[in-house]
């Protein structure tokens, strides 16, 4: 069937729009790569647009020499890694019981757990806890309290009650009790929904940063997120001073090195995020399964 | 195999061997949910139960138990101080704003994705918008303060070259808003899309067919075809964002706000860690957050009871 005049007006308007709206996602990170490999006179005059000037490494080595990166980027990953199996081994766990029927009060602890999307105590009263457990300044802090995540865990125990119950009935026949059969039949058939819940909560843990802020006072044991976010606000403070002052800008080569901060974050993220989009555009489709 | 049929069905019959059996079954499966109840208890309920605070005058030395009564007198103070009635404010005019503005936009761009069809740059504009959903603030901040920085932004620097003046686009109150929602917006239209990708995949494309067949242009397509196919889901996420209406997040907030613009920009979340973590005013702050979670938990029951009425209840 051909297209009219109109439909080619409407195709042409739709790729049009679709073209500017993919720019809007690729020029800001253009321009933040320009940044941080310009050099500082280029990025200063504000020259630097979607390729660097004046070509320079300099923003990287001074960033991985005078600040403390590299320690921030560890502390980043052990957070991620021991976080993310904590809540995965404390998710599967709690959802195998909620997703049997014959599981007593089931429909109560599903309840209280769904109870608590909605309500909580809040900022507040969650430190106080901490406080009294004496957990401030440990990562404990942030992996304890965010362990399960009620979506994550609805999700999984949709996915464990859609398992065909003709393979857990002949698994039960040969006399396989509760743990062999979490462990034997219904993980190894919820590979691709353990996937992505494994990256929801490592997305999460990754990109952490109200808990870090609040929780963790001493500054070598802060996150890249929080790092490279005082970093940023340091540096406009100081811009703000170079701003009354003009003769000083030269002196300053703040912003590539802020740009640079920005990359050592995304890198990380696009190096992953071929799994990612996979994973996570199957996760959105595993959430809207109404459970 | 048929011994332990005949078990079965012998177990089926006594039912108090069956209730015995059952009880049997149910003990790994409470071994195995301790965790989960250990932690719904002390992370979850604990918490709420720290709420008692807001009717109390908190002091470190007598703890949240011993801490003398005050009544509603936090609350009183919270509703009565023009700081906090404009924070309050400021709170409900983001996220509504957020809402208003934000919520059709990833609506448009799944059904405006629906109508490409060449493969590749469909699959080439998903990835360039999905991928902010995975930077977190502090990237998505980083981007936005460079990019309309007053001295070294790119933006500022071409509006220096035509007009001859930098535009304050940080330290304006309603240029900072502006900035704040659409880079909200820009974070998450693309991921936000995919639900409402999801939904029209399951139009019937017979539809389309014989709609254009009988002459009907795109836009009568998409009017009366496409939108009331994904109505169902449009009704539910609705439900959803108007259930997070108390809760700007902390994030952005905190990471583009500046001191000139603290006037729209201070928000429940970022007063409650200003004040309460900061200056240790824990009771009036934890007042706050009873404030916000209670209208927010009341936003949600009653969306929701609205949302029966058309059948599209969540639970």
């Amino acid at each position: 069937m051909k297209d009219t005049f109109g439909d080619k007006v409407f195709y042409a308007c739709n790729y049009g729009l679709l073209f500017l709206l993919s720019l809007t996602c690729l020029f800001p990170l253009l321009h933040i790569v320009s940044l941080s490999l310009s050099d500082s006179h280029s990025v200063m005059s504000g020259f630097v647009t979607i390729w660097p000037q004046g070509w320079s490494i300099e923003s990287y080595r001074q960033l991985f020499v005078n600040t403390r990166i590299l320690p921030a980027f560890g502390n980043s990953v052990l957070i991620t890694v021991v976080g993310s199996a904590i809540s995965m081994i404390a998710t599967i766990l709690t959802a195998y019981p909620l997703s049997r029927n014959y599981f007593i009060g089931r429909r109560f602890f599903t309840l209280a757990a769904v109870f608590t999307m909605m309500f909580s105590g809040g900022m507040i009263p969650h430190y106080l806890l901490m406080k009294q457990l004496d957990l401030i300044n440990t990562y404990w802090s942030l992996w304890l309290p965010a362990a399960i995540s009620v979506y994550n865990l609805l999700v999984l125990r949709t996915f464990f009650v859609n398992i065909p119950e003709e393979i857990e009935e002949a698994a039960r026949m040969d006399g396989c009790g509760e743990w062999r059969m979490l462990l034997r039949i219904m993980l190894p058939l919820s590979l691709p929904a353990l996937a992505t819940l494994t990256l929801f909560y490592a997305v999460g843990y990754w990109n952490s940063f109200m808990s870090v802020l609040i929780y963790i006072n001493e500054t070598y044991k802060f996150n890249l997120t929080v790092l490279v976010q005082q970093m940023i606000r340091k540096q406009s403070v100081l811009t703000e001073m170079v701003y009354a002052q003009p003769d000083d800008v030269a002196e300053i080569t703040g912003e590539g090195i802020k740009a640079a901060g920005i990359m050592v974050m995304i890198i990380p993220m696009l190096i992953v995020y071929p799994l990612l989009q996979r994973y996570f555009v199957k996760g959105v489709m595993l959430g809207s399964v109404k459970g | 195999m048929a011994a332990h049929r005949a078990e079965a069905v012998t177990a089926r019959g006594a039912s108090a061997h069956g209730r015995a059996r059952l009880l049997r079954r149910n003990i790994p499966l409470y071994v195995m949910f301790l965790p989960g109840i250990v932690f719904l208890l002390l992370f979850k309920y604990i918490p709420m139960g720290g709420l008692v605070i807001a009717f109390k005058e908190y002091n470190m030395y007598d703890g949240i138990l011993g801490s003398p009564w005050v009544g509603m007198d936090n609350f009183n103070m919270l509703f009565n101080q023009m700081q906090t009635v404009t924070i309050i404010k400021n709170t409900l005019m983001l996220s509504v704003l957020s809402l208003v503005i934000g919520f059709p936009v990833p609506i448009a761009l799944a059904i405006m994705l629906n109508e490409v069809r060449k493969a590749w740059f469909k699959k080439s504009v998903q990835t360039l918008l999905y991928l902010p959903h995975f930077f977190s603030w502090v990237i998505v901040s980083g981007i936005v303060l460079e990019i309309f920085s007053l001295e070294s932004g790119v933006i500022n620097h071409w509006i220096t070259r035509l007009t001859g003046e930098p535009f304050p686009f940080l330290y304006e109150p309603g240029s900072w808003v502006a900035i704040f929602i659409g880079s909200g917006i820009w974070k998450e239209m693309g991921f936000s899309a995919i639900i409402y990708l999801a939904a029209l995949t399951t139009i019937d494309p017979h539809q389309y067919e014989s709609a254009s067949l009988d002459g009907a242009t795109k836009w009568q397509q998409i009017r009366y075809i496409t939108i009331p196919g994904i109505m169902p889901t449009i009704v539910l996420l609705l439900i959803l964002s108007v259930g997070k209406v108390m809760d700007v997040g902390f994030d952005p907030v905190f990471m583009l706000q500046n001191e000139v613009v603290s006037n729209v920009s201070n928000v429940i979340s970022t007063y409650i860690y200003t004040f309460g973590l900061q200056r240790a005013q824990f009771s009036l702050t934890t007042a706050m957050g009873l404030f916000e979670n209670l209208v927010g938990l009341i936003l949600v029951l009653t969306a929701n009871q609205i949302a029966r009425k058309f059948n599209q209840e969540l639970w």
